[in-house]
């Protein structure tokens, strides 16, 4: 899957472009006329619009060798855009995903070297010179973004649920009853450090290193064995 | 689902969409689907300054994967209804 906005330019004999129908992408509707506008650029004109079930493709009636596309699965946001102060004529207005760029120190720079950068391309407009098909486009557009969710890598999504809403009985890790029992701290002087788990016979040796090992002795005082220690 | 259920029950309300790109779009709740794509009627901008291109636009269709956060009216949210609802679809049930 291609992120944002591309080149294309793969025509059929009969000037249409080529689809990938072995993924089953099919021509949902075709809008002859209709002119481009990308980014901040002036608008690019005559064209047809294809829009397919995977994406929307615009072809230049000009040159047969300039033509966009853009996967849905690119393509954040769409809205018609009717205010002709904002925008001389009535258009689609979209917004396409773009990879974002850790590098790149101005966000806007779509030209570099007079050579456009179609994927850094944010910001799409498609002016049909038919208005009246404004509200046709958007209903198409809303119908192929349906068709394209997101794709999910693991299986089961339905079944599974959302994995990030968990309670707060699903945080314990080996839960159970026994854990109130690891952090009691006896305060008997002959008691072991830590706490078994009624297996008395791991507490012999912890016993026996306690009392007799001179090595936990203090440095400076020459502590007796069977005297008190907090350990 | 259960998220897709309860946009459904604020369709008619007021939101705030808040996108991945930082675009905040205020605007009444028209649907919902279970991608939870949405689509806002009556919108504008919070800030317009930042993205003068939405001036004009008046209805929208946003792609559910990059919405970041939906700002719900207060008295929009039933949270304790919400908490337990979350709650119960954790458990699976």
């Amino acid at each position: 899957m291609v992120v944002g906005l591309r080149e294309f330019a793969l025509r059929t004999g009969d000037g249409s472009p080529a689809l990938d129908e072995s993924s089953g992408e099919e021509l949902m509707h075709v809008q002859p006329s209709v002119a481009v506008a990308l980014g901040d650029r002036s608008v690019e004109s005559p064209g047809t619009l294809y829009i397919t079930s995977r994406k929307l493709i615009w072809l230049s009636d000009a040159d047969v060798a300039k033509g966009y596309a853009v996967d849905f699965l690119s393509i954040s946001l769409h809205a018609v855009s009717r205010d002709p102060q904002t925008y001389s004529s009535p258009c689609i207005y979209t917004q396409i995903e773009v990879v974002e760029d850790e590098d790149e120190e101005d966000e806007d720079e779509e030209e570099s070297n007079g050579v456009l950068d179609l994927s850094k391309i944010r910001e799409m407009r498609l002016v049909p010179s038919d208005s009246t098909q404004l509200d046709t486009l958007f209903d198409v557009f809303c119908e192929c973004a349906e068709l394209n969710p997101e794709p999910i890598e693991e299986e089961g999504e339905e079944e599974n649920g959302h994995n990030w809403v968990f309670s707060a009985d699903q945080m314990v890790v080996g839960g159970g009853g026994e854990e109130d029992a690891e952090w009691q701290i006896s305060q008997s002087p002959t008691s072991v450090i830590g706490h078994s788990n009624g297996d008395e016979s791991i507490a012999q040796p912890m016993l026996e290193l306690q009392i007799n090992d001179q090595r936990f002795d203090d440095a400076e005082e020459m502590v007796h064995e069977n005297e008190t220690k907090d350990h | 689902m259960l998220f897709f259920s309860y946009f459904k029950d604020l369709v008619g309300q007021e939101v705030t969409v808040e996108l991945k790109n930082d675009l905040a779009i205020r605007g009444t709740l028209h649907s919902v689907d279970q991608y939870l794509n949405i689509k806002l009627e009556n919108t504008r901008v919070v800030d317009q300054d930042k993205f003068p291109h939405m001036l004009s636009v008046r209805n929208c269709f946003i792609r559910g994967s990059v919405v970041r956060y939906v700002q719900l009216p207060p008295d929009g949210v039933d949270v304790d209804l919400l908490h337990d609802a979350a709650r119960r679809e954790a458990r699976g049930a």
